[in-house]
């Protein structure tokens, strides 16, 4: 079967053939014989040429966020047809906006700015809080806000559209 | 009198914490639970556990009615607030003592003088403790707070009256910073402690975090048990503390021992109970403030004095002595605390709550796993970010830098993300190694700190394949085994678990 995993630093195709728990991975033109075991859930044991890696993988709103070692990476894998489907769509809405949205659950407790208030980059546009803790979200270019889609006192979810902020 | 039930009034690691001290005592421990928490690991371990309200903690751990009334209705004799949530408010020290509770912590007059940090200031002054300068009383108004600064000079710190743990706590740099500065810090201190007054106090440069640990018993006998360095901190909130402290030697810890048991004594302080101070690049030592409560790092006490410091609480509680002097308590080696919290450090540290799918902890000789969750818990997004305390011991501070280094790399937590990976970064760091630590460490380090990636790429790389190939439905990968998942139930409490969800 063939994925493409996408990293920071690129994107690589892979193949994998085999079954029960041994397999043959192909990565780019490097070819990997792995003994792999899910030893609880998300916590993979790899033996790779008798070298054995403990990896944690941890679904990240799509994205997996795999530890092993000392090391961290944020990867997104796809089946090879999807990826090609997803990436000959066109790219992304070119409006020249910024779309705060709420990357966590929480409870809006400061909303800094007003539609049609003039911001620079870095200004506060609102405070969630969240485990106890205030979280400032700011600016992430200079622009108009065009939207305040909540108020102070508001319960958001993951993904709510918060401020929309235009150049 | 013996303490033979006592309802912790708390929740995560730290109420696990002190239901093993009672265990171990054998006091039956009681927990409370909100609606977040019915499934929570201080739940499934006491022997006992009643609902008090709502997830939010102020309509749950902060009703100070609900938890008098279970605890009476439950024939508790004692109450221990663990820490933060209630555990330095007088007034719930006052309405246990009304209702015939013991309430596992200082009386509430010391709790007064010393919880309240502003007029623990105005003991330590009158007591020759050296102190930075400040408002001694909480700011009434922005108006007063603004006159305060222009007095004290920016730049400042702001902080919660009642506060504790970095909550309710805001450095302001400058005057046009203080009003927003202000709003958030009684914000968040009247969401986290009930009560939004704070103060203000100059800021010292390149300080380092020192606190003293004192345990007062009933009948005046106060000794202090060392220090701990706990200069590793990020918005005010600690990451690491070790004992002992790397700048700290013998005179100068009995110089800062003195002055704390000074206070405790003055106050009138019984329990365990921890002075603050800040130490400058030429270790003079300011006081700081006194927390007046068990503090979340204190097992790297326990660890290099071999003292039980919820034991010593119980005990004192019911009215024991502490039966052993200053020359009595003796420190051997160096211990470490690594905060584990659910927060994405590389993702600008925003909590991340969700489900732990896979849990292995660090095990192995000298480690302590301080924990309040298990594999299948979820992490609420009501409470605080703190997983578990990972401790390690070691002969000297080399070897326990070394051990917390192969501790953290045992530690596998899946399904949030967690402090684990920066951690290994801090302990592996050259000043961290060399001691040359401030509460400025992590703020400059962290910059420069991603989350590592070289060799292991494609390890990564075909981990992560795998696991989708996996979730596609290609199910040859052999499942973990159900008993090592299930572990932890039969672990405690034989025959008591349900079905899992």
């Amino acid at each position: 079967m063939r994925f493409v995993a996408t990293l920071e630093d690129g994107v690589e195709p892979v193949e994998v053939r085999g079954e029960g728990g041994r397999y043959r991975l192909t990565l780019g033109d490097e070819v990997w014989e792995v003994d792999a075991r899910l030893t609880a859930q998300g916590i993979y044991s790899l033996l790779i040429g008798g070298v054995s890696h403990v990896a944690e993988v941890t679904d990240d709103g799509g994205a997996c966020v795999v530890d092993v070692g000392d090391e961290t990476w944020v990867i997104r894998v796809e089946e090879a047809t999807r990826h090609i489907i997803r990436t000959r769509g066109g790219g992304p809405a070119g409006h020249g906006g910024q779309t705060l949205t709420a990357p966590l659950p929480g409870r809006i407790t400061h909303v800094a700015v007003k539609p049609g208030d003039r911001v620079e980059k870095g200004d506060t546009l609102l405070v969630i809080e969240a485990m106890k803790m205030e979280n400032e979200f700011r600016a992430g270019m200079a622009g108009t806000v065009a939207e305040v889609r909540v108020g102070a006192g508001q319960a958001v979810n993951a993904g709510d559209v918060l401020v929309v902020l235009e150049t | 009198m013996k303490l033979a039930k006592v309802l912790i009034a708390n929740r995560g690691e730290i109420a696990v914490r002190v239901i093993r001290a009672c265990r171990e005592q054998g006091i039956t421990p009681v927990a409370v639970f909100s609606e977040a928490d019915r499934e929570a690991l201080h739940v499934l371990m006491a022997d006992e556990a009643y609902p008090i309200g709502p997830a939010p903690a102020t309509e749950s751990y902060l009703r100070i009615d609900r938890l008098v009334a279970t605890a009476k209705a439950a024939g508790a004799d004692a109450v221990h607030p663990g820490y933060g949530f209630l555990a330095e408010n007088a007034a719930f020290a006052e309405a246990c003592a009304a209702a015939g509770l013991v309430f596992i912590g200082p009386p509430p007059a010391a709790l007064r003088a010393m919880g309240d940090k502003t007029a623990a200031r105005r003991l330590a002054r009158t007591l020759g403790v050296p102190m930075v300068p400040g408002t001694l009383e909480p700011v009434a108004s922005d108006d007063a707070a603004r006159a305060a600064a222009a007095e004290i000079g920016y730049p400042l710190m702001l902080k919660a009256a009642l506060g504790g743990g970095g909550k309710g706590m805001r450095l302001v740099r400058a005057a046009g910073d203080l009003a927003g500065a202000l709003r958030a810090a009684r914000s968040e201190a009247a969401g986290a402690f009930g009560d939004s007054a704070v103060y203000l106090e100059r800021y010292v440069s390149e300080p380092r975090h020192i606190e003293v640990q004192v345990l007062a018993d009933a009948h005046g006998h106060v000794v202090h048990l060392g220090e701990r360095e706990c200069s590793i901190q990020r918005r005010h909130q600690k990451l690491v503390e070790e004992s002992p402290s790397p700048c700290v030697d013998p005179a100068l810890r009995a110089r800062m021992g003195e002055a704390a048991c000074r206070m405790a004594k003055a106050a009138g302080y019984v329990s365990a109970g921890t002075i603050e101070f800040l130490v400058d690049p030429d270790r003079n030592f300011y006081f700081l403030e006194m927390n007046a409560r068990l503090q979340v790092e204190h097992p790297v006490t326990e660890m290099v004095t071999g003292i039980d410091l919820v034991r010593e609480q119980l005990r004192i509680a019911a009215g024991e002595p502490l039966g052993y002097a200053q020359a009595d308590v003796v420190a051997r080696g160096a211990a470490i605390e690594c905060r584990i919290n659910a927060e994405d450090p590389f993702g600008g540290w925003l909590p991340s709550p969700g489900t732990i799918t896979g849990l292995r902890a660090a095990t192995g000789p000298w480690v302590r796993d301080d924990s309040g969750v298990y594999e299948g818990c979820t992490v609420s997004r009501f409470y605080d970010t703190l997983l578990a305390k990972l401790v390690v011991w070691g002969a000297d501070r080399e070897a326990a830098i070394a051990r917390m280094a192969r501790a953290l790399g045992e530690y596998k937590v899946v399904g949030v993300r967690t402090t684990i990976p920066v951690l290994a970064q801090i302990v592996a760091h050259e000043d961290f190694r060399a001691g040359r630590l401030s509460t400025h460490f992590l703020d400059r380090i962290l910059p420069g700190l991603t989350a590592a990636r070289g060799r292991l790429r494609s390890v990564a790389i075909i981990a992560a394949v795998l696991a989708e190939y996996e979730r596609l439905g290609h199910h040859t990968l052999p499942p973990p085994a159900p008993a090592a998942t299930d572990a932890w139930r039969m672990a405690f409490r034989p025959g008591a678990g349900g079905g899992r969800r």
